[in-house]
C-alpha cells in the first residue's frame, strides 16, 4: 500500500461521500414523493435545489436517491469478487474449467454490457432488483475470473501448492488454504474495480428504466425524468449528474490509492 | 509461398473461432429469451389477454413446438435476416435496420475520435515522460474512465446547448431521417469522453513499452529528435496495441451510443430499445444483440487483420 498524502487524498473524500450517500435518505428534509413546489421551480427557501418535473423537492430526492445505487453496486461487486476468487482458483487447478471460462470471456466481448443487462432484465420481468443484480454479476464474472486466474497461475505452479496436490489434498482445501490466501492484494484491487464497473452498469440500467421504477428516488432516474425541464431548473439534472460523477470518480480514486502502479489498471475494463 | 499460405490459414482459423463464439452468444441469447419466466407470447400480448388468446398466440409464434425445432428456426431466421416479430407486430429486422445506420454513424464517429485523440494525447504525454503535462493527462484519464455516458451527456447539454447556445440539445433530423451534422457533435463527444480515459492509458503504456526497445535506444543515441523518434520509430510499433484498444472499446461505444441516443432523442437503436423497454419486448432486444454481436465480430476480424499486417515482417 502506498502511504502518505496521496493515499489519504484518494481515500478520505470518497469515504465521506459514500457515508453521506448511505445516510442521505435519513437527512432528506421533505418527503420524496409529494410536491412541495411547482414543477421545475427554481431554488427557493422551501426547496434549496428547486423542484423536479412534479414539483417534488430536488434536494430531498438527491439525498434519498444514492443509497440504493451504492448498495446495489457494492453487493454486485462483492458477489463478483467472491465468485471470481473461487472460480479463478479452481480454473488454475483444473485447466479444463479454465479454458471454458476463457472461451466465455471471449464470447462476452461480442455483447455490450448495456445490451446484456437489457436482455436479461426484460426476459425476466418479475425479477426486479434480483434480475438486475444477477445480470450484472453474470456479465462481469468471466472477465473477473480471467483476472484472478492470471494472478493465481504462478501460485498454482509454486512448490508448496504442487506439494499439496501431490499429497492428495482435495480441491476445496487447495483453493481455500493454498491459493486464495496468496491472492489477497489482487482481490482487494479487483473488488474496487468491480465496484467502479458496477456503479456504471447499475446507474446506466436505472437510466434506461430497467432498474428502479418511478416514483422511487434514484439519481440516474432523476436525470432521465427531469431532462425535459433542464432549462427551467438545471439543478434537477445537474445535481444528480454531479452526484453520480463524484461517486464514480471517488470510488475510482480510492482504487488508485489502494493499488498504485500500472499493472492492476488493466483490470478496469468492464 | 508457404509463408503466405500459413498466414492465411491462421487468419481463416481465427475467423472460424470467432464465428463459433458468435454462435455461442446467439445460443445464450435464445436461452435467455426462452427459459426466463416470460415468453414471447406473453410479451407480444397485452397484460389482460385471456388464456385462450395466449394459447393462440403461442401457436402462431410456434412456441408450442419442440425446443430444438424452435431453436433451429430462430437460427435459420437469423441467417436469412428474419429476426422475429416485435411486440407491436412489425418484423424486428425492419424496426432495427432502419435505426442501425444512425447508431453505427454515431458509434463510428465516436470511436474514430477516441482513437485519434487517444493517440495524439498519449504522444504528447510521451514527449516529456513524468512532466507536468504527462501527469495532468494521466489524472484526467483516471477521472473520465469512471464516468457514465449519460452523466457526461447531461453536463455537455447544459454547458454547450443551454448556457452557451452553441449546439442543438436534441438531434435535428431531416425528412430522410438523417441527422444534421452540428447535432452530432454533442452525442459523439458524450460517447467518446468516457472511452478516452481507458484508451489514452493503454496507448501511453504501449508507447512506454516500445520506448524501451533496443532499436529506439539506438535511434536516440544517433541523435534523432524526440518528435521524429516518436513518429518514425515508436508509433509503428504500437499500431497493434491501438487496434486492440479500439476493438475492446467497440462494445462499450455501442452501449454508450444507445444510452446517449435516449438523451438527445437521436433516431437510432437506442430509441428503438427505449420503446422495447416500455413494451417489455425481449425478442426485439434479442434481435439487436444478434446484430451488434455480428457487427463487433466484423471489427474484431478487422483488428486481427491490422495485427497480421503490422507484424507481417516479423517472425
Amino acid at each position: 500500500m502506498a502511504g502518505g498524502r496521496r493515499f489519504w487524498w484518494g481515500l478520505v473524500p470518497a469515504a465521506l461521500l459514500m457515508v453521506g450517500t448511505v445516510l442521505g435518505p435519513l437527512l432528506a428534509p421533505n418527503p420524496i414523493d409529494e410536491p412541495v413546489t411547482v414543477p421545475y421551480a427554481t431554488p427557493s427557501a422551501a426547496a434549496p435545489l428547486g423542484g423536479d418535473q412534479l414539483g417534488r423537492d430536488v434536494l430531498s430526492r438527491l439525498l434519498a436517491g444514492g443509497a440504493e445505487l451504492l448498495l446495489t453496486a457494492a453487493a454486485v461487486a462483492l458477489v463478483v469478487t467472491a465468485l471470481s476468487a473461487l472460480l479463478g482458483a479452481v480454473a488454475v487447478l483444473r485447466p479444463l474449467v479454465g479454458r471454458l471460462i476463457e472461451r466465455l470471456a471471449d464470447v462476452l466481448i461480442l455483447l455490450p454490457p448495456v445490451l446484456g443487462i437489457l436482455l436479461i432484465v426484460l426476459s425476466w420481468p418479475d425479477g426486479g432488483r434480483l434480475a438486475l443484480c444477477c445480470a450484472a454479476v453474470l456479465l462481469a464474472l468471466p472477465y473477473a475470473v480471467r483476472v484472478v486466474a492470471a494472478s493465481a497461475a504462478p501460485i498454482a505452479s509454486a512448490g508448496f501448492v504442487e506439494a499439496a496436490v501431490a499429497g492428495g489434498e482435495r480441491l476445496g482445501r487447495l483453493v481455500w488454504w493454498e491459493v486464495l490466501p496468496n491472492l489477497r492484494a489482487v482481490l482487494v484491487t479487483l473488488l474496487g474495480l468491480r465496484f467502479v464497473a458496477a456503479v456504471y452498469i447499475v446507474a446506466t440500467a436505472a437510466f434506461l428504466q430497467v432498474g428502479p421504477q418511478p416514483p422511487a428516488a434514484n439519481w440516474a432516474l432523476m436525470i432521465r425524468e427531469n431532462a425535459a425541464g433542464i432549462l427551467l431548473n438545471p439543478w434537477a439534472v445537474i445535481a444528480p449528474s454531479l452526484a453520480i460523477g463524484l461517486l464514480a470518480v471517488g470510488v475510482n480514486n480510492t482504487v488508485e490509492a489502494l493499488a498504485p502502479g500500472r499493472g492492476p489498471v488493466r483490470l478496469a475494463r468492464l | 509461398m508457404p509463408r503466405i499460405v500459413r498466414r492465411v490459414t491462421r487468419l481463416l482459423g481465427l475467423l472460424g473461432r470467432r464465428v463459433v463464439l458468435l454462435a455461442v452468444l446467439l445460443v445464450g441469447v435464445f436461452a435467455s429469451v426462452t427459459f426466463l419466466p416470460r415468453d414471447a407470447a406473453q410479451s407480444t400480448l397485452d397484460r389482460g389477454a385471456s388464456a385462450a388468446e395466449l394459447a393462440a398466440r403461442r401457436a402462431q409464434l410456434g412456441l408450442d413446438q419442440p425446443l430444438i425445432e424452435r431453436f433451429a428456426r430462430w437460427m435459420g431466421g437469423l441467417l436469412t435476416g428474419d429476426l422475429g416479430t416485435a411486440a407491436r407486430g412489425q418484423p424486428v429486422a425492419d424496426v432495427v435496420l432502419v435505426a442501425l445506420p444512425n447508431t453505427v454513424l454515431l458509434g463510428g464517429l465516436a470511436l474514430g475520435l477516441t482513437v485519434i485523440v487517444a493517440v495524439t494525447v498519449a504522444c504528447l504525454a510521451t514527449l516529456r515522460p513524468g512532466g507536468p503535462l504527462d501527469r495532468l493527462i494521466s489524472a484526467t484519464a483516471t477521472v473520465t474512465l469512471a464516468l457514465p455516458e449519460f452523466v457526461v451527456a447531461s453536463v455537455l447539454v447544459l454547458v454547450f446547448a443551454l448556457w452557451a447556445g452553441l449546439l442543438p440539445a436534441v438531434a435535428i433530423t431531416s425528412a430522410g431521417g438523417s441527422v444534421a451534422p452540428q447535432a452530432l457533435i454533442l452525442p459523439v463527444l458524450a460517447v467518446a469522453i468516457p472511452q478516452l480515459g481507458w484508451n489514452v492509458r493503454l496507448v501511453r503504456a504501449a508507447l512506454a513499452d516500445e520506448a524501451r526497445a533496443p532499436h529506439v535506444d539506438a535511434a536516440q543515441l544517433d541523435g534523432l529528435s524526440r518528435s521524429r523518434l516518436l513518429v518514425r520509430h515508436l508509433l509503428p510499433g504500437v499500431l497493434p496495441a491501438v487496434a486492440a484498444a479500439a476493438v475492446t472499446s467497440v462494445g462499450l461505444v455501442l452501449g454508450g451510443a444507445i444510452v446517449v441516443e435516449a438523451i438527445f432523442n437521436y433516431p437510432g437503436v437506442g430509441v428503438v430499445l427505449t420503446q422495447a423497454v416500455q413494451d417489455r419486448d425481449a425478442p426485439l432486444v434479442a434481435g439487436v444483440v444478434a446484430l451488434t454481436g455480428a457487427l463487433i465480430l466484423g471489427l474484431l476480424l478487422l483488428a486481427d487483420a491490422v495485427r497480421a499486417w503490422a507484424t507481417w515482417g516479423t517472425r
